[in-house]
Formats: C-alpha cells, sequence, structure tokens
C-alpha cells in the first residue's frame, strides 16, 4: 500500500485508485447505475443510424405536434409524438445524442487538452512564465462564457464549431489553474527534486511525473464537466447562439418546445430527460471518482 | 434544526403574506408586450417602430381612426386644404391645447417639430422621402401652418398622420429647446392624453393620465404600465395572475387561451410574410423568370397557413402585397394570380430553365417581433423546396446580421423574409418606394426599369385615380414578373383579460388606439 | 499577508487590462449598430453623419485609447441605442442582479445545508446517496427549462407566486430558487465534505468520549468549521450566479446585468457590451481576489505558493 501523502491528490504512482484496497477504504461500490445509462447513450449514439426509426429532419407539416403512441391520438408510426415541424421525436432524441454528446465530449477535450498544458507548464516552470500564463487565464475565467458564446454567435452566426470553441476557450482556464495548483505541491515532493537535481529535462519532468499525478484530477473535472456543457448549450439555444436548425440537439430541441410546455408536452419532456439522465449520470460518476480518488479534491 | 426550521418558516411567511399587489380601487391598464424596439422616448431620436406609448403620449398633426382614415377629430388639425396646384398644404389647427408643462402649442411647436423630424439625424421612417419633398414651412398665425412642397402632391396628410410613423407627433419647442435632446429623451414632454412618469430600461414605461384630454375626455385609467417581458410564457402567466390586461401571444396559444375564455383580439392580416432575394439576380438561377415562379408553386401555402401559423393566417400571392391597399387602388386578386400548389410543375419549369439537377441555395433564418414561428416557418420553407431538388441551406442569423448581408448584398441570390405591417394606400406606396424602386438602392430587391418609371410618376401625380391605375400595374407586374415569394397574411392575436370590456384594437401599425380605450367620450 | 493582498491586487488589474483589449476587439466583430438604429430609408449620407455622430469613424486605435481613457474615469461612454450614459443604464440594473443573486445564494445555502450535514451524518447508506442525488438533480436539467415550468405551474395555474418583474418580496422567489439550485450540487457537496473531515478530528472523537449527546456533537461543534469552508467557496459561487443570471432573467423579465448584455450584443451596442462584461469580470475578479485572500488567512502555506 503507497504511503499515505502529504499533499492533497498526490500519489508517487499514478492511478492506485482502483485497487481493493482504495475502494474498501473509502469508495464506495461501483456506480453501476450511472455507468450503465452513460454506456447506452453512447451506444446510442453510435449506432444511431441503425437505431433510429425515420429521418429526423424529415418535415411532415400535417402532422406536427402529434402526441406520442399511449395518447388517444398517438400513433405507432411516431412513438414519441412530433415537434413544431412534424418530426418524429424519437429519431430526433436518438440523432440528438450523437450531437449533444459529441458536443460535449469535444469540448471538454479541447480544454481539458489545452488548460492542462498551461497548468503543467506555468506549475513547472513558476516565475514570469507562471506570472503570464496566471494572468491570462484570469482573464479568461472571469469571461462569461454565455456572453462570449452570444457574440460569437452574432458576428459569424451559431454553428456547432461556434458552441464547441466558444465553450472551450473559456472552460480551459479552470483545468489550468487547478492543474497548476496541483503541480506547485508537487514540485515540492523529494522524488521530483531529486529528479531536477539528477539532470532530468523539463519534457521528461513533465510527462512521467507531474502528468500521471494529475490525470486523477482531469479524469474527475472532466467527467463533471461533460454534463456542464451539455446544459449550457441548451441555455445557448434558449439564447439563439446553440446548435442551430436543422440538426438534432436535445439542447435546442427542449428550446424549441418551451412553449409548449403543458400542451405539447413531448416535444420538451423527451429530449429533458435524456439530457436529465445523462447529465445526472456523469455528475454521479464524477463524484464518485472523486470520493475514490481524493476526497479532498472538494473544490471541484 | 430547529433554528433552521424557523428561519426557513419564516421566509415562506413573509412571501406568502406579502404577496403580489392586489387590484387598486384607481383603474390601471397594464400591457405586456414581447418587445419594445426601442427604449429612446424621443419619437425623432430613437430608431422608432412601435407606437404604443407614444401615442398616449404625443399629439399628432392629423389624427386617424383606429381603421386608419384620416379623422379631424383625432389629431390636433381641424381641418386641412390644399392649393389649386397641390403644393401648399395649409393645416388649421385647434385652439387651447396644452402641453404637460402648460404651454399652449402653436403653429411654432408644428414647423419645429416636422423640421426636427426630417433633419439629418432624424430616425423615422419617412424622413428622408419627406425631406426630399417639403421646401418650406410657413407659420403665418399660432393656429395656421403651411407645407410647401417642391412637387405637387397628395401624400402630406397621411405622411403626417397617425397611420404611419412619427413625424406628425407635435413636440415642444421650447421644452427642448431649453433642456436638449437628453432630458427630453429621458423625461418626454407632449400634449397627449398621458404623461410621462418614469422607465426602467428593460422593465417598463408608466404613464399617468392627464385630468382632461381634447381627444378622450376625462381618462378611465389613471395610470397605463407597459411592460417588457420577452418570454411569452411568461406573458401568459401573468394574463392568468391578473398582473396584465393585454398581452400579445403567438398564434400557437390562441386555442389555449380561448379555452380559458380569455376574449382575443385578432388584428386580421395585420402584416404579409413575404420572402425575397438578395440582389443581384445575375449569374444566379433566380435570374430566368421560372426559376421563380418554381420556387412559388413549390410552397403549399394552405398547408403552411394551417399548421405553423395555427390557422390563423390566409395564403398570400402578390409579393410585398399590402392588401389594405387593394381597396384604395381598386386591384383585385384574380383566380390565375393565385399559385396553386404544384411541385410538378415546379420540376418541369426548373428542367426547362436548364436546372433539372437543382441549385444551392441559402435561406435565413431568424424571429422577427410579430413573427415568433420565424425560424420553424424558414425550416418549412427549405422543406418544400428540397422537395423540388434545389439544396437549400438554413443559415441562422438575427434580423440585424440578416439585413447587413441584404444591404451590401454580399450574398446575392440568398433568400430572407420580413413581416410587413400592412397599411393603406399612401403607407403601401412608401413601403413598395423603399423595396421595389432601383434608386433606394440598398433595399431594392426587385430591379425592374418598368416598375421605376411607374413608381416616379406616382410621387408626382395628384389625381388618386391615376395612382390607382399606376399601382395596380405595379402589382400586377410584380405578381407576373414572381419578384419574391409571398407566403401568408398574418393574424396577430392580442389576449385581454376577461374584465377588460370592449376594444377596437385598430388596424394601424403598431398602435393599439389605448386612448379609445380609455376614453369616457 | 499584505503583501500578498497587493500581489493578487495587482494581478486581478492585469487581468482585466487584458480583457479590455478583447473585449473591445469582440464588441466592435459584432457588427455595425447603425443597421438598427438608422431606418431602412437612410442614404450612405446619413448613414456618414451617424457614423461621425457617434465617433465611429476614428481608427481603431484611437478609439481603443479613447475607451480606456474615459473608462478609468468611470465614463463608458453613451448606449448607441439607448442614447444614454452607459454607466446610468448599469446603475440601473446592476443592483437588481446584484440582489437575485444574493438571494439564490441564500436560497441555495438553504436546500444544500439539510441535504449536506444529513448525507455526511449518514455517510455511505442510501440516505447519503439520496441527498446526492438530489442535489445534482439542479446541475442536470436546463435552467430555462426549469424557469418556464416554474412559471408555467406556479405562477399561472396554480398562481401562488409572481411571475415577472420586481415587485416585493415575492418575485424573488421563483427566480432565485431557479438560479440558486444550479449551485446547490456544488454547495452540497462542499458541506459533505467539510463535514465529513471535521467528523474525523480528534475535536469530536472526545466529546463524544465525553458523552455530549449525539445531537448537539453534530449540530454546534461540526457546523462552525464546516461553515468556515463554506464561506470561502460561496464567494466563487456568487460570481457563477451573477454572470449566468442571463437566462433566469431573461424568462422571469428581470432587468439585471444579464439581459442588459443581451440585448446590448444583439443590437450591436458595443459601448453597452464593453461594459457590462468588464463589470461582470471585475465582480469576479474581486470576488475571486477576496476568496483567495480568506482562503490565504486561513491556510498560511498557500500566502507562498505563488
Amino acid at each position: 500500500m503507497p504511503a499515505e501523502p502529504t499533499v492533497p491528490g498526490a500519489l508517487a504512482e499514478p492511478f492506485p485508485a482502483f485497487g481493493a484496497a482504495q475502494l474498501g477504504r473509502r469508495g464506495r461500490r461501483l456506480p453501476v447505475v450511472s455507468l450503465a445509462i452513460i454506456g447506452v447513450f453512447v451506444l446510442v449514439a453510435l449506432f444511431a443510424g441503425a437505431l433510429s426509426p425515420a429521418d429526423p429532419e424529415a418535415q411532415s407539416l400535417r402532422a406536427r405536434f402529434s402526441p406520442p403512441v399511449w395518447d388517444a391520438r398517438g400513433t405507432w408510426k411516431h412513438v414519441l409524438g412530433t415537434d413544431r415541424l412534424g418530426r418524429d421525436l424519437l429519431a430526433r432524441v436518438i440523432w440528438g445524442a450523437r450531437v449533444s454528446l459529441t458536443a460535449g465530449v469535444l469540448t471538454v477535450l479541447l480544454a481539458s487538452a489545452f488548460g492542462g498544458a498551461v497548468g503543467l507548464v506555468a506549475g513547472y516552470y513558476r516565475g514570469r512564465v507562471d506570472a503570464v500564463l496566471m494572468r491570462l487565464t484570469d482573464a479568461t475565467m472571469s469571461f462569461p462564457v454565455i456572453l462570449l458564446a452570444l457574440i460569437l454567435a452574432v458576428t459569424v452566426g451559431p454553428s456547432f464549431a461556434n458552441v464547441v470553441i466558444a465553450i472551450a476557450v473559456i472552460l480551459w482556464a479552470r483545468y489550468a489553474r487547478v492543474v497548476r495548483g496541483q503541480v506547485l505541491t508537487l514540485m515540492e515532493l523529494d522524488f521530483i527534486v531529486q529528479a531536477r537535481i539528477a539532470g532530468a529535462s523539463a519534457w521528461r519532468i513533465i510527462t512521467r511525473h507531474l502528468l500521471p499525478n494529475t490525470l486523477n484530477t482531469l479524469v474527475v473535472l472532466i467527467t463533471l464537466q461533460i454534463g456542464y456543457v451539455i446544459i449550457v448549450e441548451a441555455s445557448l439555444s434558449f439564447l439563439g447562439a446553440g446548435i442551430p436548425p436543422p440538426t438534432p440537439a436535445w439542447g435546442s430541441m427542449i428550446a424549441e418546445g418551451r412553449d409548449f410546455v403543458t400542451s405539447a408536452w413531448w416535444v420538451s419532456f423527451f429530449p429533458g430527460l435524456a439530457i436529465l439522465l445523462v447529465v445526472l449520470a456523469f455528475n454521479l460518476l464524477g463524484d464518485w471518482l472523486r470520493d475514490t480518488l481524493d476526497p479532498k479534491l472538494r473544490q471541484l | 434544526m430547529t433554528i433552521y426550521l424557523a428561519i426557513v418558516a419564516a421566509l415562506l411567511s413573509i412571501t406568502l403574506v406579502v404577496g403580489p399587489v392586489a387590484a387598486q380601487g384607481k383603474p390601471e391598464l397594464t400591457v405586456a408586450l414581447s418587445s419594445f424596439s426601442t427604449e429612446v422616448l424621443d419619437p425623432v431620436l430613437g430608431g422608432h417602430i412601435v407606437k404604443y406609448y407614444l401615442s398616449l403620449m404625443f399629439d399628432y398633426l392629423v389624427g386617424t381612426t383606429p381603421d386608419g382614415l384620416p379623422s379631424k377629430d383625432g389629431g390636433l388639425a381641424t381641418r386641412w386644404e390644399p392649393s389649386q396646384d397641390h403644393r401648399r398644404w395649409t393645416f388649421h389647427l385647434r385652439k387651447g391645447v396644452k402641453f404637460h408643462t402648460g404651454e399652449e402649442v402653436t403653429s411654432e411647436d408644428v414647423k419645429w417639430s416636422l423640421q426636427r423630424a426630417i433633419g439629418k439625424r432624424s430616425t423615422t421612417g419617412y424622413a428622408g422621402p419627406l425631406r426630399t419633398l417639403i421646401q418650406d414651412i410657413e407659420t403665418p398665425a399660432p393656429d395656421r401652418v403651411v407645407i410647401v412642397t417642391k412637387e405637387p402632391t397628395l401624400i402630406i396628410p397621411t405622411y403626417l398622420s397617425r397611420s404611419l410613423s412619427t413625424e406628425g407627433m407635435v413636440l415642444p419647442k421650447k421644452y427642448i429647446e431649453a433642456n436638449g435632446d437628453d432630458v427630453f429623451a429621458r423625461k418626454p414632454v407632449g400634449s397627449g392624453p398621458y404623461r410621462f412618469v418614469e422607465q426602467v430600461t428593460g422593465s417598463h414605461i408608466k404613464l399617468t393620465a392627464v385630468d382632461s384630454h381634447w381627444r378622450i375626455g376625462a381618462p378611465k385609467y389613471k395610470t397605463v404600465t407597459f411592460k417588457l417581458v420577452p418570454e411569452e410564457t411568461t406573458r401568459i402567466a401573468l394574463l392568468r395572475r391578473g398582473e396584465v390586461d393585454i398581452a400579445d401571444v403567438s398564434r400557437d396559444r390562441v386555442a389555449e387561451l380561448e379555452r380559458e375564455g380569455f376574449p382575443i383580439h385578432m388584428r386580421k392580416e395585420e402584416a404579409i410574410l413575404t420572402m425575397w432575394w438578395i440582389l443581384p439576380r445575375d449569374g444566379m438561377p433566380t435570374k430566368d423568370r421560372r426559376v421563380r415562379e418554381a420556387l412559388n408553386l413549390a410552397v403549399d401555402r394552405g398547408e403552411l397557413a394551417q399548421s405553423i401559423f395555427a390557422g390563423k393566417a390566409d395564403p398570400a400571392f402578390i409579393p410585398m402585397g399590402l392588401s389594405w391597399s387593394y381597396r384604395d387602388f381598386g386591384f383585385k386578386l384574380t383566380p390565375e394570380m393565385q399559385y396553386p400548389y404544384d411541385p410538378a410543375r415546379a420540376k418541369k419549369l426548373l428542367a426547362e430553365a436548364g436546372y433539372g439537377g437543382g441549385f444551392s441555395m441559402d435561406v435565413y433564418a431568424y424571429q422577427l417581433p410579430g413573427l415568433p414561428e420565424g425560424k420553424a416557418f424558414a425550416e418549412a420553407m427549405t422543406g418544400y423546396w428540397q422537395k423540388i431538388g434545389v439544396q437549400t441551406k438554413l443559415i441562422p442569423v438575427d434580423y440585424p446580421a440578416f439585413r447587413k448581408n441584404w444591404f451590401d448584398r454580399k450574398t446575392p441570390g440568398a433568400m430572407g423574409y420580413y413581416n410587413i405591417a400592412n397599411r393603406d394606400w399612401i403607407g403601401t406606396y412608401a413601403l413598395i418606394e423603399k423595396m421595389a424602386y432601383s434608386k433606394s438602392k440598398a433595399s431594392d430587391v426587385v430591379n425592374d426599369p418598368e416598375i421605376d418609371g411607374m413608381l416616379e410618376q406616382v410621387l408626382r401625380q395628384t389625381d388618386k385615380d391615376k395612382i390607382g391605375v399606376l399601382m395596380r400595374n405595379v402589382y400586377t407586374r410584380l405578381r407576373s414578373e414572381h419578384y419574391g415569394v409571398p407566403v401568408v397574411y398574418l393574424h396577430s392575436p392580442y389576449a385581454a383579460s376577461k374584465t377588460l370590456g370592449k376594444w377596437n384594437i385598430g388596424t394601424v401599425m403598431y398602435d393599439f388606439f389605448i386612448d379609445e380605450l380609455a376614453s369616457s367620450k | 499577508m499584505i503583501r500578498f493582498v497587493l500581489a493578487r491586487l495587482v494581478q486581478s488589474l492585469v487581468a482585466l487590462a487584458i480583457l479590455t483589449v478583447v473585449v473591445f476587439v469582440l464588441a466592435r466583430a459584432t457588427g455595425d449598430p447603425l443597421q438598427l438604429i438608422l431606418p431602412m430609408s437612410a442614404s450612405e449620407e446619413d448613414y456618414a453623419n451617424a457614423r461621425q455622430y457617434l465617433g465611429l469613424d476614428r481608427p481603431y486605435v484611437e478609439q481603443y485609447f479613447s475607451f480606456v481613457g474615459r473608462a478609468l474615469t468611470g465614463d463608458f461612454g453613451n448606449s448607441l441605442r439607448a442614447r444614454r450614459p452607459v454607466v446610468e443604464l448599469i446603475r440601473d440594473r446592476l443592483p437588481n442582479s446584484l440582489k437575485l443573486a444574493a438571494f439564490a445564494m441564500t436560497a441555495s445555502l438553504l436546500m444544500a445545508f439539510p441535504l449536506g450535514v444529513i448525507a455526511a451524518v449518514h455517510k455511505g447508506t442510501a440516505i447519503d446517496r439520496a441527498a446526492q442525488v438530489i442535489a445534482v438533480l439542479g446541475q442536470s436539467l436546463p435552467t430555462f427549462w426549469v424557469a418556464i415550468v416554474l412559471i408555467e405551474v406556479v405562477a399561472g395555474r396554480l398562481q401562488w407566486l409572481p411571475a415577472a418583474g420586481i415587485d416585493g418580496f415575492a418575485s424573488y422567489v421563483l427566480p432565485g430558487f431557479t438560479l440558486g439550485w444550479f449551485v446547490v450540487a456544488g454547495m452540497m457537496r462542499l458541506l459533505r465534505s467539510s463535514m465529513l473531515e471535521v467528523l474525523d478530528t480528534e475535536y469530536v472523537k472526545l466529546a463524544r468520549v465525553k458523552g455530549v449527546v449525539e445531537r448537539r456533537v453534530v449540530w454546534l461543534h461540526e457546523l462552525k468549521n464546516a461553515l468556515i469552508t463554506v464561506v470561502t467557496f460561496a464567494g466563487i459561487y456568487f460570481s457563477i450566479l451573477v454572470t449566468t443570471a442571463i437566462v433566469v432573467e431573461t424568462v422571469f423579465a428581470w432587468p439585471g446585468l444579464g439581459r442588459l448584455a443581451y440585448e446590448a450584443i444583439t443590437s450591436r451596442d458595443f459601448p453597452v457590451i464593453q461594459a457590462v462584461v468588464l463589470t461582470t469580470a471585475a465582480i469576479v475578479a474581486l470576488v475571486n481576489l477576496s476568496v483567495d485572500c480568506l482562503y490565504a488567512f486561513i491556510d498560511p502555506r498557500i500566502r507562498y505558493a505563488g
């Protein structure tokens, strides 16, 4: 069993967290339900073409606002009903999984890659490099995400790419700060000090010693933020800056159906349910990861 | 734990006890609107479109009935007449009208207001045409104004009336000269039946009644408040709670409100939803008349009207055809003019024109005030055109971005649309002049020398029949050349509270005639 | 300590300075506000006149320095749309946003508090999981949807609470709850883990050994320490609330800063866009600064970490 570290989050070897001893000591059972939900939606996203009963963009104005099949006026042709242009809701939710999950994952990967890199560099070199990078980080962190996305949407028009870019461009700062904080304390550890004295290059230290020890934090943050990105996309759709029609994305589907919450409730309900399940699953998974890897990461 | 529960209980009780303010003894009118267009209260410098609250604060030179017809009772002018050559228009003013500051309204105020309205900094809708037309303004007596024009014309009284924009509003010369434009914009002073009280930008505008007004006697409502509530569910919730008396609602939710017993005042054919292509047409498939016709035949207007517009719309067949003017011009829509829904013929026409394999076309998608279905509508149109082989690409933007592309002509061949407010014949001429006259440059969407010629003659005409002939020809040509894709006439619903009573909402664009509602005459 | 505070203050100012450039460029990139202000019939000459009158025809660099120079004296120019000093607009709207954020914070604490404590005390049990799920629920639904459902049901149908605008204490409830619910999860996690830590300390063990009644042990001794942590991080959540309020403000017709930013961006009103973003950034920076200082005060290791 590795020695109890004196600094939160830092362990001499990466990923020891899944040993049985660790689990027994502070973890709970694997969050089976969350993993299952995520698994199902990932599969749906990957095999959308095969699973979808219809073309998600096929309009049929006369069939608009058809209710789901269990309603008196519902039909098996549209199991979950149709939206304001008569498009099949089940098809759109299925294809929407691909769009929304891709947006979430892509954004978070971009942000964490860039932010993590910045944090590592800043923490390792310190001094002026650190000062400059941290000022940039501070400036970025205080810019409201939604406003940036709105400005982009108004300037170059809303698009999938713009949503990903707008969010990632602000999100990286969070990763940078957290990683840097970790690196700063890691740098004080004996084995790293020794490595530097022994003449190891910056690259070697960063990739072989620092990065693995920050992976825990990154994994937790990434998991927790995927849900956040999906929710932000929904808010952006509401304001007109989200993933634009006719692309089926859960967020814009909810926004489109918002005037009919009590009449054509299904239009917003099913994509809303999808978002709820997916984001809940990611959040609970992230919580579990954090509790298992290190509960002291409570500021995440 | 007990402390915690105590805190929560205390907060809950404050909430429920100090509830929303109940209906007062004094009658108050509250109107909830989805947009204010601008919040500058200066009718000339504000970039205005809507006049809901302006018409209550200011008087017009020429009044109108709720149906938009000039009225000698509704404006400061009790009568007006042109000279023999139609170049001098004399207006006789009502006596004893006072501004909210107490000063009397004189011809000096009328002259000064008009000069300001057509001046360089004016942002009113028709400042340009009026500026080119008006040569001089004379004030031979405190109760008489004479407007001298460069060319003989009929349009002066209508352009200065309530039925169009705000150029006819009479503002207090002394007050503005003494305090400046900025102060006036923040504390406007007029001579209308309601006085400005307060404005919280982004929230509301509050007006209070004067004691008695020549237009409406003693106003029935002590205060009138206009609230800005962009989200529809919220507006409807306010209506249900009795916190607002009037709210604009979308067509989709009319059925639900009618079921609950809320009176819906429907403005029939309040606007025409019409689409057009950004010029120039050279090098574009739409240069060929058959392509334009095909795109029109591919649209099932009836289905659109019933579905997207919830049945609260009627098919339209004349591009930019403002139907309220048809009666004035003697224009009749013949059966041949009514586009059938014929995608087969559309495909044939495309093939004839050499586009059997289709072509690509961009369609901008945006919401507009009064058109919450904007994006859904654009998507539906692309659906129709895709069925005949046109590869349409939907470009979501907001209206200002589209407008820039339209004026700059950066994306020729792309389609845009607007819900153009319906209006009488003079207003119609003004609109057609903006959008179908090549000398209007940026906003022109037609570029047709024949139509140019006809429009140039109209401005100089003083014989209404001759104008009718010219405008009928303009409409016929717009239709025969398919200079656009007219879609539907929109009926606009306004929901009222169950206790509001009788209200003639009128047919004047961007005006509710709330003063009529508050009238005790 | 003083050195630390000063150093952090300078850092925040530098960050803000960087932002002024970014914001200036972005605001101008949004397009031409004159398109919206001038009517369709405006001629080229009208555009030129308006541009000159509003100072939009000067070179960008000159406009930037003029902007920064005046901003330092508190003058952010006039709103192109409202023709009023931007500072006035912000002065009218900022307090509304702050009040709403404060209410939302309180609501969030009130909701997170029992959840966090119960979860910590019953750690590892089904109750713990249930509390976690309830808390995370707030982050798993789009804010605007929650807002609209609440308005439709609570305000419209049941008519228990007001739907829009600022009109007395009751009108804070729905928007405040909607806004606050989003951060309940974070707060609850903080409370829970703070309490878990404290539950392990010698202090509490000693109290138990001495035989102090369990309930008093739980609530009195642990609470105080947990609260310190919560308060330090409350600051971060406050700035989240201020910056994400735009959706709630739109749905509830709340005249706040977020809504002002939205209107400014859609009407390309650069002076307002610049001022609002900088104001928001300044608030966030100020809050971060305070939180960092507070945290450094409590944990001296941090002062020297750079």
